[in-house]
């Protein structure tokens, strides 16, 4: 019965959600006994760091099955069953690795960037609304933190690149920053259409406004257009193919983690799949309705069927499906080229981007969606 | 659309006293199409793009298109394909007699030396015959060029790949299992026991060894070394 209330957080007699996230609860903790509050924040955070210790750990499985047999290949084998255990022997093997910096490195920063880019991503994760009740923190300015906790992942790339004093790596660097900076506008304006539909900056409002529809759907086209915009400048956020200049291997060796291995170039991948899977759920919450069951409006035995199924199995489903679709681009797509790249952002995403902005604030102020707020 | 087919024409070409009807597809016909506005464009990248995922997943979910082999567990089932170049042979006939002649065209051919044929003169006959048909595994690129050479389709590559061994002697392999005369000098010979006589058994390692010949497991010492 815990396990059903703590997925299932509806209210109901009066068929709304209880919204609550852990530190809200030790902020109520506090007055009273600061001692559960201190234990509430160190239980959240332990748990985040298994959470993502053990989402790494799957997603770089799952990745390498899914390439393999994009590729007509098997993928590993040999670890376990069907080589389950891989990714564990790989942990292992790489925390066990002689932690090697270059001897002209900066070796401060060569430290402080793989530390940097990882701790962008569990911040991301801090945020991100898994369910009613499972979610560290949530601002009133989250879209903001967002963003901001973004942009910071590149710095430790930048940093990563610039202290190894390897051509490879500044190069790799210098692109993965020119190429975040720009597709960084594409992404802004993309979740500002889903802000302009929920009037609110804050997540769980965000997906609270999901509750007669998801925005995909009730923004029709304007949505639509945003959410194949958010994909495709995520997609190049997160240096993946097509997007993958950064680390193009065969120009650059492996870019700005040309000098990193052991455990520090762990941090950088783990980085990597961590932001694979923020992508994804924030794909999931501002145009899929998050945690949100599907609802439409009105029919109100269809939606209380919906909300058999607890919100966070919604929540992981459609976060695995966008995380499968990022999959499938990588092993489907060619590499674009540096002025492809470029000519792709600035002329064709960014005034898509800024028309669909327009088309979404008209749509909003004439009602022109479904199922508009009163 | 018909504005899709003008970049595709048709010209007749000669080659070699025939003419064909070729189409050629021009590259700036398809990038300065007029009319070709961005949206169809993006439009056509995306169904292009659609295209090549549908070629992916379609990968994905038919498990009967990995073509990986799981080496070691499946060795029992595993069969090489007919092109597949590994160990040489010496092709014997039901009766295991060889048509080598010992011509040394192989030898002449191989750009690597792999191949050494020492030859002898028949007890029975009195002619010359293949002695020692000596191919060294660990020097053969596996260029199939001492096959396609043969005049009497006497080797053969077969699909023999699990070779390693320790030593490196062990590579060098007599490949003929007796020292005498090929098939049809054989079936000259009409007395039985004469042709007994002629064929002496030979095992794959009493040939010349290199590393001074010195002994090992399997491999008879060289004559004269290491005694």
């Amino acid at each position: 019965m815990f396990l059903v209330s703590y997925f299932l957080q509806l209210n109901v007699e009066t068929r709304s959600w209880d919204v609550i996230t852990l530190s809200q609860r030790a902020a109520e903790a506090l007055p009273q006994n600061p001692w559960s509050a201190f234990w509430l924040i160190l239980s959240g955070l332990v748990g985040l760091v298994l959470f993502l210790t053990i989402l790494a750990l799957v997603l770089i499985y799952v990745e390498r099955k899914i390439a393999a047999h994009f590729q007509c290949r098997l993928g590993p084998m040999r670890v376990g069953w069907h080589g389950v255990l891989q990714t564990i022997a790989d942990v292992c093997k790489l925390l066990f690795k002689e932690d090697i910096v270059p001897e002209h490195a900066d070796k401060f920063l060569h430290l402080l960037g793989p530390i940097l880019a990882l701790l962008a991503s569990i911040l991301m994760l801090g945020i991100v609304p898994y369910s009613p009740m499972v979610q560290l923190f949530d601002l009133n300015v989250g879209v903001v933190f967002l963003v901001a906790v973004s942009g910071f992942g590149v710095l430790g790339m930048l940093i990563g690149g610039w202290s190894s004093n390897n051509k490879w790596s500044l190069l790799g660097a210098m692109r993965a920053g020119a190429q975040i900076v720009s597709y960084e506008i594409s992404v802004i304006l993309a979740t500002l259409v889903v802000v302009a539909f929920s009037g609110s900056l804050k997540l769980s409002d965000i997906v609270l406004s999901q509750a007669d529809g998801w925005w995909i759907w009730r923004g029709h086209i304007v949505a639509v257009v945003a959410f194949l915009l958010f994909l495709i400048s995520s997609t190049a956020e997160l240096n993946r193919v097509p997007f993958d200049l950064a680390e193009g291997e065969s120009e650059l060796t492996a870019g700005y983690h040309t000098e990193y291995s052991g455990i520090r170039f762990a941090f950088f991948f783990l980085a990597e799949f961590l932001n694979l899977f923020v992508v994804a759920a924030i794909a999931a919450t501002f145009f899929l309705g998050g945690w949100m069951p599907f609802h439409i409006a009105g029919f109100e035995n269809f939606n209380a069927v919906m909300d058999i199924i607890p919100s966070g199995v919604w929540f992981s489903v459609k976060s695995m499906l966008l995380i499968f679709l990022l999959m499938w681009f990588r092993w489907t797509f060619p590499r674009l080229r540096v002025d492809q790249l470029m000519r792709l952002e600035w002329k064709v995403l960014l005034p898509i981007g800024f028309l669909n902005v327009l088309a979404a604030s008209i749509l909003i102020l004439f009602g022109y969606y479904f199922f508009p707020m009163a | 659309m018909s504005r899709a087919d003008t970049s595709r024409d048709t010209e007749t070409r000669e080659l070699g006293g025939v003419r064909f009807s070729v189409s050629v597809a021009r590259r700036d016909a398809v990038i300065q199409q007029p009319g070709m506005g961005i949206f169809r464009k993006i439009f056509r990248g995306l169904i292009s793009l659609c295209k090549g995922m549908a070629v992916t997943i379609g990968y994905l979910i038919r498990p009967s298109t990995v073509v990986t082999q799981q080496y070691p567990e499946n060795r029992g089932t595993l069969k090489m394909f007919e092109r597949y170049r590994a160990r040489l042979r010496l092709i014997y006939n039901d009766e295991g007699t060889h048509p080598c002649t010992a011509c040394g065209i192989c030898e002449m051919v191989c750009p690597n030396k792999t191949i050494k044929i020492i030859t002898r003169q028949g007890p029975v006959t009195g002619k010359k015959e293949l002695d020692r048909f000596v191919w060294r595994f660990d020097t053969c690129t596996f260029c199939n060029l001492c096959v396609q050479a043969c005049p009497f389709i006497a080797i053969d590559m077969t699909g023999e790949y699990e070779s390693s061994v320790y030593d490196r002697r062990l590579l060098i392999y007599n490949l003929n299992d007796y020292h005498g005369p090929h098939t049809k000098a054989l079936q000259k010979i009409e007395d039985p026991e004469q042709r007994k006589k002629a064929i002496e058994p030979n095992d794959i390692y009493s040939g010349p060894v290199p590393l001074a010949g010195t002994p090992l497991a399997g491999i008879r010492a060289l004559q004269g070394v290491g005694e």
